[in-house]
C-alpha cells in the first residue's frame, strides 16, 4: 500500500452494480501496470465515506456534479475520474501511465 | 414549507405536499381534502398499498415509469438493469429505502432522500450531457438525442 498523499484510489460501493463490472478492468489495469488501487468501500465505510467526502469538490466535478461511485483519486496528482463508462484507457490516463 | 398530509373526506384518497390537489386524483371531487395528522394516515393505510420487494416488481415500475416519459426510457441493457436493481434492493434491506447504489449517501435523511431511485436525474449534469442517468438506467429516447 503506498503511504497517505500517494495513494490511488478507487471509491466503490458493495451494492454499486459499475463497481463490480469495473473489478475485472481494475485487475487488468493492477496486472499491467503494477500499480496497486487501494479499494475504499464507501456505502458501509464511514471512514472511507469521510475521505471521499474530504476530495469531495474534485470528485463531485468529475462525476457531473454529486458524489458517485466508481471513482478514482489519484492522491499525489488529485485527479479523479468517475462513472460507469470508465476504461482501461482512461484508467492509464488517470494514472499517467502508458 | 413544510410537507403535510392531506386526506378526501370523499373517497379517503391521502396526499402528501405542501397543498393538497384542486381535484381528487380518484374520485374527482372538488377541493375535497382536508389536513389530517400521521396516525390518521397510517391507520387508513395500514397494511394496504403492496410492496415493491422483488427485482421483476422493481424493474416493472421502473419500466413503467419510462414508458409514460416522452423523453426519456429505460435502457434496453437488461444485464445492467438486473444489476441496478439488485443493487436498490440490497440498499432497502440495508438502509431502509431504495437508495441509488451509485451515489453516495450524505447521512443526512433530508438530503439522502434526493438519492431514492428514479432520483431527480433530469437536473443532472450526466443526463444532460450524455443522455443517461448517472447510473445508466434511464436513457433519452432516440428521437430526443441530439
Amino acid at each position: 500500500m503506498a503511504e497517505v498523499g500517494q495513494r490511488m484510489i478507487w471509491f466503490h460501493g458493495k451494492e454499486c452494480p459499475h463497481c463490480r463490472q469495473l473489478r475485472p478492468v481494475v485487475e487488468q489495469f493492477e496486472a499491467e501496470t503494477g500499480i496497486v488501487l487501494d479499494k475504499l468501500e464507501v456505502w458501509h465505510d464511514q471512514e472511507n465515506q469521510k475521505l471521499m467526502q474530504r476530495y469531495g469538490d474534485t470528485i463531485s466535478e468529475a462525476c457531473g456534479g454529486d458524489l458517485g461511485v466508481p471513482a478514482f483519486y489519484n492522491e499525489r496528482t488529485s485527479k479523479a475520474i468517475c462513472g460507469a463508462r470508465i476504461n482501461l484507457d482512461k484508467l492509464k490516463a488517470w494514472a499517467e501511465v502508458q | 414549507m413544510t410537507k403535510k398530509l392531506w386526506r378526501c373526506h370523499v373517497c379517503n384518497d391521502l396526499h402528501y405536499g405542501i397543498n393538497p390537489p384542486e381535484i381528487c386524483p380518484t374520485c374527482g371531487a372538488k377541493r375535497a381534502f382536508m389536513l389530517i395528522d400521521h396516525d390518521e394516515a397510517m391507520r387508513i393505510i395500514g397494511n394496504e398499498g403492496g410492496e415493491i420487494s422483488t427485482q421483476d416488481a422493481v424493474v416493472g415500475v421502473w419500466r413503467r415509469f419510462g414508458e409514460q416519459s416522452p423523453e426519456f426510457q429505460m435502457t434496453d441493457k437488461m444485464d445492467e438493469v438486473e444489476l441496478l436493481s439488485k443493487g436498490v434492493l440490497e440498499n432497502r434491506a440495508n438502509k431502509g429505502l431504495k437508495y441509488c447504489p451509485c451515489r453516495i449517501p450524505t447521512g443526512d435523511f433530508q438530503k439522502d432522500l434526493n438519492l431514492i431511485c428514479p432520483c431527480n436525474f433530469l437536473r443532472q449534469n450526466a443526463y444532460k450531457e450524455t443522455g443517461e442517468c448517472w447510473c445508466g438506467l434511464f436513457v433519452k429516447r432516440p428521437s430526443e438525442v441530439p
